[in-house]
């Protein structure tokens, strides 16, 4: 595999350089993908290695493997954003072929669902709640990373989105540049990029220097300088009209208002960790030459923040927590660990795929959450990625899941639908920011609209339960296996069978009876989580 | 979140058995006796209403910045408001005019988010909370069946949430106040609902039990606490049907009746010109349910946002806020609870003194709120502005000055500090980080 180190040479050569680099990549990702799946098979056993050497350093077992349903649900949740539909979920579990789960793991990469759910994620974090008019143009964009992260590696839709010029119908990647009818802020750009792209907070520098970690605000306003070329047309309507062109005359000394933004600094525009600007990059628009410093294979931050990230979004907590605290000070849980997918994600040619296959291969990924250890050692057995976390489904999972199973929403009466109702439902259930994947934030208010909406109970479940009795007529215990099925992902219990079928006889009506257990298993613990 | 309660909880009602009627059936207690705690309403003006329309009228000034109403005596010798605001012109000794406010954003939603929470929107990692989520937090009572932070009418979603204060302090939202609360009555009969919680009951028992998860706890924890509010008597609050067809009219006429604005003036649709007088009824029946924050929306659409047709609009606004206002704190003085009340009125911001185009456009540098009861001493203006209400000319008050002093009237201590999770430093209440200064002479 080729290296090239982070050059102290002239841009013109980087850019060179990084052109070689992609175009090996390029290279490599079309010379097969067969080739890739057995690195992921390695580096997953690498992974094991790593995290089984250090649970036996501190006497601990790691959980049992998952079981098949456990695996199925999960990933699905994890890769696609939903729970498997019921066929597919008796496809896997009927499967008795031995290499099932990594076919499993294959197709679903494979599928463009992949990419959707990834785009929900990152649209959160790129368009600010505060944004005017979200749905149009946050659908544009959803759609753009959607084909980004099915087909691009890492590097080139971090490069689009920090370099986005242009109209946000022809590049829908500027549209988290525009705040509603405002341009976003310098600071609040810096302060993405940074958390986002970087894994570090630096926004607690802005004002002052950091108390706790080594950024100074002098670093701060360095990398904001960065963004300062975006044009900010003063009248709404020029957004629109002209779209982000960058200026190359503007500088933090002509930020308009300057004054009143809190620690404002007016520095050159210097990488995080000092380098300054190379003299002849001055022709090329700043953020341009941020986004090569950025992705160059090198770069201590890039490779690394999106590593702990997918780790985090996989596995239920980071290598390093929070995060987007990435520094000196807050040590990862297993450094080695996160070093060698930081290599090995570069080696890839910063290859999501590569990283997520190879993660959810892993031991770990596929360890049940069921615990068998008592209290402390059960906290650290998880704290040691020896059990799976249980994350709670985020807003876009809960929707897409419950569409899974009961098929297109319906309207709905007392619920604001002038936006699109899946945007609705996420604001309404959402969390702003980066909420911990094991979290559970939802109050009185979600629940009582969880119960008693249309959403979750009425029409939606009619659908649902005609389609399992209409299937053909089967007793009692088989028709209440499908329901499971098609809500849990798994066949129930005997005791939960038993439960089920009393309560049928209890209700009388088979179809309401249905009905009303259709409904108590969406509103299971379970089918809230992640397990 | 606290887990163990919610565990402790939990398996006290599932080991025992409970019985559904002992889980489900019982009613909130009542208000306890003794001295009432304070409640917060927030009467929240979207759209930015102009200060020199409403409550800060300069006669004085030329007629492109002076407008088309004329000032009118209140209660108080001396304080002069809007015409349109005969009612409450009549109830100006429970209340204090803040003619000094002077904030930074002039962008409907990140003055929003900056006015409710106290801190600007830097898209930091930090989701900061709403004053009510704030507020609900320190006065919240665990006896009240109801959530501590009820909001009436559309409001703006991005800055009424409880941010890392958690489910807990969630709001509540009650879109339209006439139709009441749409989610609080099962979809189904209730013996139905019933068999099916209890049923519900049993599986997520045994989830538990196999995989002991925190997160489960609290997602049946917090279905145990919508059940106990669907269950309670106290949901009466949300049903206006329950109150005489007199009080309320005082309010407001119902929304069929309305006044209709000027011809040739358009209301976008989403906005129901009535609905604000009975969300402010609803606001009292949830004060007197013992909720301790309530936020009733008024302009939902373009509400106060009046770049164009200002006077017709702002007057047709004026009318319907000021009977609503003056009835609530009528019948909250009635009811004698104006002096543990606090009815705040306010919007992001206010409106250029100069009409240009038959509109006036977004001023945050000068304007007014106004507080009314709580045990405020009332009848009097703090700070004001120069001649042409451009500028505040004495008295400035900031956002932290203005919500520290809300908190301190209710009792509540600004500088008390929340340590959110993953945040590695704790984060007072009002961002004390600029130095305070309290509206002292209202205490």
């Amino acid at each position: 595999m080729v290296r090239i180190q982070l050059s102290t040479s002239a841009s013109a050569r980087l850019l060179l350089l990084a052109r070689v680099w992609i175009s090996l990549v390029v290279c490599m990702t079309a010379g097969g993908v067969r080739a890739h799946a057995a690195d992921a098979e390695e580096l997953a056993r690498l992974i094991d290695t790593q995290i089984e050497t250090r649970l036996a350093s501190e006497g601990i077992r790691p959980a049992q493997p998952a079981e098949d349903a456990e695996f199925l649900r999960r990933i699905h949740l994890d890769l696609h954003g939903t729970v498997p539909s019921r066929e597919r979920a008796r496809q896997f579990l009927t499967d008795t072929t031995s290499d099932k789960r990594a076919r499993l793991i294959e197709s679903l990469l494979a599928d463009a669902r992949y990419g959707q759910h990834l785009a929900d994620l990152w649209q959160g974090y790129l368009i600010s709640p505060l944004a005017d008019d979200a749905t149009k143009r946050g659908d544009l964009l959803r759609k753009w990373l959607a084909d980004q992260f099915n087909a691009k590696p890492w590097n080139e839709i971090a490069t689009a989105l920090l370099t986005a010029t242009g109209k946000i119908e022809d590049n829908p990647a500027v549209t988290y540049l525009i705040e509603g009818r405002l341009p976003r802020t310098v600071p609040d750009l810096t302060d993405l990029a940074s958390r986002y792209l970087l894994g570090v907070r630096l926004n607690c520098a802005q004002c002052h220097d950091h108390p706790f970690v080594n950024f100074k605000q002098e670093e701060f306003w360095g990398m904001a300088a960065f963004f300062t070329q975006i044009q900010t047309p003063k009248r709404a309507k020029q957004v629109y009209e002209k779209g982000v062109v960058d200026d190359p005359t503007l500088t933090l000394a002509t930020l308009r208002d300057a004054a009143a933004i809190d620690g404002f600094m007016p520095r050159p525009p210097t990488f995080l960790g000092g380098k300054a600007l190379p003299a002849d990059a001055k022709a090329t628009p700043n953020r341009v030459v941020l986004a090569e410093w950025l992705t160059t294979p090198g770069n201590p931050w890039f490779a690394r923040a999106m590593v702990n990230r997918t780790w985090w979004r996989l596995m239920g907590r980071a290598i390093v927590q929070p995060v987007d605290d990435m520094h000196e000070a807050n040590a990862p849980s297993h450094p080695q660990l996160l070093e060698l997918l930081t290599r090995r994600f570069t080696e890839s040619g910063f290859d999501l795929k590569f990283l997520t296959r190879a993660i959810v291969s892993s031991r770990a990924y596929q360890r049940t959450s069921r615990p068998t250890e008592p209290g402390e050692v059960a906290d650290k057995q998880a704290a040691l990625f020896g059990r799976m976390a249980i994350k709670v489904l985020s807003a876009g999972q809960l929707y897409d899941s419950l569409e899974t199973v009961c098929g297109p929403a319906t309207k709905v009466t007392g619920i604001d639908a002038r936006q699109g109702t899946r945007w609705e439902f996420t604001q309404f259930f959402g969390d702003s920011g980066d909420p911990e994947p094991t979290a559970y934030r939802r109050g009185i208010p979600h629940l009582l609209r969880q119960m008693n909406s249309g959403q979750f109970a009425g029409r939606n479940l009619d659908g649902l339960v005609s389609r399992l009795s209409a299937a053909d007529a089967k007793s009692p215990e088989a028709t209440v296996s499908e329901l499971f099925l098609a809500i849990l992902s798994r066949p129930p219990s005997d005791s939960e069978l038993r439960q089920a079928k009393s309560y049928l006889e209890r209700v009388g009506p088979p179809n309401s009876g249905l009905r009303e257990l259709a409904w108590v298993l969406l509103m299971t613990s379970e089918f809230s989580l992640n397990h | 979140m606290q887990p163990n309660l919610n565990r402790r909880s939990f398996l006290t009602a599932t080991a025992a058995g409970v019985s559904l009627n002992g889980w489900l059936g019982q009613l909130a207690a009542a208000a306890p006796a003794g001295q009432r705690p304070k409640s917060c309403i927030l009467l929240w003006m979207a759209g930015g209403p102009s200060h020199i329309d409403t409550f800060d009228p300069k006669p004085e000034a030329p007629a492109d910045i002076r407008g088309e109403f004329q000032a009118i005596e209140t209660s108080v010798p001396g304080i002069r408001i809007s015409e349109h605001f005969p009612r409450f012109a009549k109830l100006m000794q429970h209340a204090a005019i803040l003619r000094g406010m002077s904030t930074l954003e002039s962008d409907h939603k990140l003055a929003t988010y900056h006015l409710h929470t106290g801190y600007q929107n830097r898209a930091g990692a930090v989701s900061f909370p709403s004053l009510g989520a704030l507020v609900a937090k320190e006065l919240g009572q665990r006896e009240v069946a109801l959530p501590n932070f009820i909001t009436i009418g559309r409001g703006p979603q991005e800055a009424l949430t409880s941010g890392f204060l958690g489910p807990e302090q969630q709001p509540l939202t009650v879109n339209d106040p006439v139709r009441g609360f749409d989610f609080v009555e099962p979809a189904g009969p209730a013996e139905q609902f019933a068999r099916q919680v209890e049923l519900l009951q049993g599986f997520d028992a045994a989830f538990h039990s196999r995989y002991q998860s925190a997160a489960a706890e609290t997602h049946h924890s917090s279905i145990e606490r919508a059940v106990r509010l669907m269950n309670s008597r106290q949901k009466e609050a949300f049903d206006l049907s329950k109150e005489p067809a007199g009080i309320r009219e005082q309010y407001g006429p119902p929304a069929t009746a309305a006044a209709r604005p000027a011809p040739g003036v358009k209301i976008s649709a989403g906005e129901r010109p009535g609905s604000f007088g009975q969300g402010c009824l609803m606001a009292r029946r949830l004060v007197e349910a013992g909720v301790p924050f309530i936020e009733v929306v008024m302009g939902d659409g373009v509400g106060w946002d009046t770049h164009r047709d200002n006077f017709p609009r702002v007057r047709a606004l004026s009318q319907e806020c000021d009977m609503a206002m003056a009835a609530l704190v009528t019948d909250l003085k009635s009811r004698g609870l104006l002096d543990s009340t606090l009815v705040v009125w306010m919007g992001e911001f206010s409106r250029t003194p100069q009409c240009t185009g038959g509109g006036r456009n977004h001023w945050s540098r000068a304007w007014s709120s106004v507080l009314i009861g709580g045990g405020i001493k009332g009848g009097q203006v703090v700070g004001k502005t120069d001649r042409d209400g451009a500028s505040v000319v004495e008295r400035p008050i900031s956002v932290p000055d203005f919500l520290a002093t809300v908190c301190t009237i209710l009792g509540v201590d600004y500088k008390r500090k929340n340590r959110p999770p993953g945040v590695p430093r704790p984060i007072s209440l009002v961002d004390t980080t600029r130095e305070i200064k309290l509206l002292t002479e209202l205490l």
